[in-house]
């Protein structure tokens, strides 16, 4: 089967400083996938550059097997990749119940957006109770809740996650991977950059690992936690 | 003293329109004044023209001022966005001389005005403009519909998301840079009706707009950076200030006292009177 989502030779960067060097991904229906690797590895890059956030130099992107690579983040969104981005990202000033709204800014997913509205508020219930607050007064956890729940408004084709633990107490790092796995379960195709490698690789289908803007390792995660250079380089063991 | 309330909802009416695009933009709009000028000029025209009732004639004034927003969005300040602040006060300051050159090259520099007068409502011995009674409610209903739109509508919810964080809209699949462009129309719009309700009440010249710009300075920055719904309360208390003081001073001293207020709301509440302490 096809890809959905399908990064090939993508070289970016900022400024004067690439940071991509040429990473090729590929992203299967329904699968949970994940992108490893150290600090400045380039995984946030990689997604920024895929959602259209930072414009690729060379490089192709196809998302359901077309070409998509020289468009805007928002005609992206508006496709169904989503990014769910580092750092959560809300919009401060309005309303829990208004930022799950821009999640179904575009014409995709306003058709759905009641349905989904109810869906991620079974999700995360504690949004529900708190829909009036204005964003920038929930925990940490809530706000990531609440970017999740933003990234799940849009009808995702694919949903990409940045650093879904970042900041967050272990308690609700496991609550939220639980989410995900169910999500996976409902056919939603994932892919998460995690610093935390053992969660990621204990739940993900497919990993690849990234170092210094390249790919080093990839392949079906029970395997790649198998690997003596990944036990001993990022696993501690 | 009422008088200066009336009047003071249309200052701000004309600081709101100032308030939206600085606050979404962080763009100080030196237009602003000339704008105000355009509205003047184009009830004068509009007026002549059509001898239709002054407030119906807001409504095609609105219209243009949208559409006049927009385009001057994609000229002069798409480029400057993001950029450091002085490159926007250039550029919007250069639209600003052509818009006045314009304008004198077409009207001169000479007063007009526009000659139409609603009866007015006496309460006790005192006497109530008709004008000025009208300009308030047309100003007051613009305000609201303003801040209903950005509060409950989702062109409305785009650009305070927008606003306040602009890559995360993208990710949302809002275009970013037509939302701008919009709430910079919007801007013009308020501006330009603003200039056109004067019009009403006091004779212009095509250079006017500039005091109006000033007054709006001040009512932003004493109602605080991207409250519209503040701006226009900061506009009333400017007019009843004003109101106030003209029975015991000449009006020339208007400025000074103004701008006194201004620098002391600066140093003492830096955020505006209505500002929260932390955002």
């Amino acid at each position: 089967m096809a890809p959905v989502l399908q990064i090939e030779k993508i070289e970016s960067g900022y400024g004067e400083v690439q940071v991509l060097w040429g990473i090729s991904l590929e992203v299967e229906a329904g699968k949970l996938t994940t992108i490893v690797g150290a600090n400045g590895a380039g995984k946030t890059t990689t997604l920024r550059t895929a959602m259209g956030s930072v414009r690729p130099w060379h490089g192709r992107i196809f998302l359901e097997g077309e070409e998509v690579t020289r468009l805007s983040a928002h005609a992206k969104a508006g496709r169904g990749l989503v990014l769910v981005p580092e750092g959560r990202q809300l919009f401060p000033t309005l309303s829990v119940e208004e930022n799950l709204e821009m999640g179904g800014y575009s014409t995709r997913a306003r058709k759905r957006q009641r349905a989904n509205l109810e869906r991620v508020y079974e999700l995360f219930p504690r949004l529900k109770e708190r829909r009036k607050q204005r964003s920038s007064t929930l925990s940490g956890g809530e706000q990531q809740m609440l970017a999740m729940g933003r990234g799940l408004m849009q009808e995702p084709v694919v949903l990409m996650i940045d650093e879904l633990s970042l900041g967050l107490a272990p308690v609700l790092t496991q609550q939220l991977f639980l989410t995900l796995k169910s999500l996976r379960g409902q056919g939603i195709t994932i892919v998460l950059v995690e610093q935390n490698v053992h969660l990621a690789l204990a739940l993900s289908d497919y990993t690849y690992v990234l170092a210094e803007g390249r790919v080093t390792i990839q392949g079906e995660s029970r395997q790649v936690a198998q690997m003596d250079e990944v036990r001993r380089a990022y696993l501690g063991l | 003293m009422i008088d200066g309330l009336l009047v003071g909802s249309v200052y701000g009416l004309a600081a709101m329109g100032l308030s939206l695009i600085w606050g979404v933009m962080n763009v100080i709009n030196l237009t602003h004044g000339a704008m105000i000028a355009l509205g003047m000029f184009g009830m004068y025209v509009l007026f002549g023209a059509i001898t239709g009732h002054p407030y119906v004639l807001l409504l095609p004034e609105i219209g243009v001022g949208l559409l006049l927003g927009v385009v001057v969005y994609w000229v002069a300040i798409h480029w400057v966005i993001g950029r450091p602040m002085l490159m926007s006060l250039l550029s919007t300051f250069a639209v600003n001389m052509i818009i006045i050159g314009i304008g004198t090259a077409v009207w001169t520099t000479s007063p007009y005005n526009v000659n139409f007068n609603l009866p007015g409502l006496t309460v006790g011995s005192y006497t109530f403009t008709g004008n000025h009674i009208a300009a308030a409610v047309a100003a007051l209903i613009l305000a609201l519909a303003l801040d209903l739109f950005l509060r409950r509508t989702r062109p409305g919810k785009a650009i305070r998301a927008v606003s306040d964080h602009r890559e995360a809209a993208e990710l949302m699949g809002i275009s970013s840079t037509t939302v701008l462009s919009i709430a910079f129309g919007i801007g013009i719009a308020m501006a330009i009706a603003s200039g056109a309700l004067v019009a009403t009440l006091f004779p212009f010249t095509i250079l006017s707009g500039g005091t109006y710009q000033l007054k709006s300075f001040v009512v932003t920055v004493l109602a605080g950076l991207g409250k519209p719904l503040g701006a226009l309360v900061a506009g009333v208390l400017l007019g009843l200030l004003e109101g106030a003081v003209t029975p015991f001073m000449a009006a020339s001293w208007i400025p000074l006292i103004e701008f006194t207020l201004f620098v002391v709301v600066l140093v003492a509440f830096p955020r505006g009177i209505f500002g929260k302490v932390a955002a």
